[in-house]
């Protein structure tokens, strides 16, 4: 017996991973790092949302669903920040974004 | 007063999730949850720049909507068989105080829709966007607008 | 804590071999860099890939194992406070306008 809310929580498992999967190809197929970074903030947090919100609802009580979905805010706090430093680091070192060599503002 | 009854309630929501609701473990609970509103006493006293709860919501709201609008938007490129970016460095000016305001802009932007946060100068930041052709300064307004918002008085 | 005995969706399993192959691949792309902050970005597919697949992980089989979720709320923990410090160390870095090349 499948119930409705399991029948939504693998539809959000599954949109998850087709976020961390577009996550991936973004990485391997963007030209260079700053838009690698936005496949990696965008898309896999978006990922990791779904998953936690699918998760949740499959958690016994509403205390363990709030548990699994407070993992979701701190993993954006720790991206944003290391996603910042990325960025701010390889602009330090020199390097141009694709499609814009010698044209920095 | 006020302020210590709102974060201590705080805390011991946070408590009461991380035990999973159960109830044996509120005598580690209660010297864990006194702890953490001493230590928040004592780095942020409360006074300044109160958190307003209906700035908070609309910012919560504002930044789960474009959360998934920015996955969406790379997840259509990342997935188009010809590759469609047009990415740029782009400037745009700061009107939010120094301080947190902008530390969590910078923050903030990183997850938004078609922005990365490259630098921060004086009152400029510098963005790299996937899609310049995308209204990139508009959507900048729009989360310094909410962010303004999340402040009753400034911080 | 009991473990109840309901349907789970049955796709966790596969979802996290299938999330550790994103991981791979992801990961030999970063570790080719070309650039230094090319290979930065593995720090990042910790924090989201890594997480995921431990809170999978922890769904699969019968039931849920609480500890993972622990151990996956830990490691999110622990990468947000890396992920500040080392965002306040690069800031105070640039005000002063210089910085050692990697």
């Amino acid at each position: 017996m499948t119930t409705l809310p399991d029948w939504i929580s693998a539809g959000l498992l599954l949109a998850g991973a087709g976020f961390y999967l577009a996550g991936t190809l973004g990485l391997l197929r963007f030209p260079d790092v700053y838009a690698r970074l936005h496949a990696l903030t965008k898309a896999d947090n978006l990922g990791l949302g779904l998953l936690v919100l699918g998760l949740a609802l499959q958690a016994e009580n509403l205390a363990a669903a709030l548990k699994i979905l407070l993992v979701w805010p701190l993993v954006l706090a720790a991206s944003a920040a290391v996603s910042f430093a990325i960025a701010r680091r390889a602009h330090e070192l020199g390097i141009e974004p694709a499609g814009q060599e010698g044209k920095r503002p | 007063m006020g302020a210590v009854l709102l974060r201590g309630t705080a805390f011991a929501l946070v408590w009461w999730v991380l035990a999973e609701g159960r109830a044996d473990s509120w005598g580690v609970g209660v010297v864990s949850v006194a702890a953490a509103l001493a230590a928040s006493l004592y780095l942020a006293p409360p006074g300044a720049g109160r958190l307003s709860p209906t700035g908070l919501l609309g910012f919560a709201g504002f930044f789960l909507a474009q959360s998934f609008k920015g996955g969406v938007q790379v997840a259509v490129r990342a997935f188009r068989p010809a590759m469609d970016l047009a990415p740029a460095l782009v400037d745009v000016p700061v009107a939010l105080p120094d301080g947190l305001p902008r530390v969590l802009l910078v923050n903030t932007l990183n997850l938004l829709p078609g922005t990365v946060s490259v630098r921060l100068a004086g009152d400029r930041l510098r963005l790299h966007v996937l899609d310049a052709r995308l209204p990139i300064a508009e959507e900048v307004r729009q989360a310094e607008a909410r962010i303004a918002c999340l402040w009753r008085t400034g911080p | 804590m009991p473990v109840e005995d309901r349907p789970m969706t049955g796709l966790e399993g596969p979802l996290a071999l299938f999330l550790l192959l994103n991981l791979l691949a992801a990961l030999v792309r970063a570790a080719r860099g070309p650039t230094a902050a090319d290979r930065m970005l593995a720090a990042l597919l910790f924090g989201t890939t890594g997480v995921g697949v431990l809170l999978l992980l922890a769904h699969a089989g019968d039931g849920v194992s609480m500890p993972l979720v622990d151990t996956a709320l830990v490691l999110a923990l622990l990468a947000a406070i890396a992920g500040v410090a080392f965002a306040r160390r690069g800031w105070h870095k640039t005000e002063e306008g210089h910085d050692d090349p990697a």
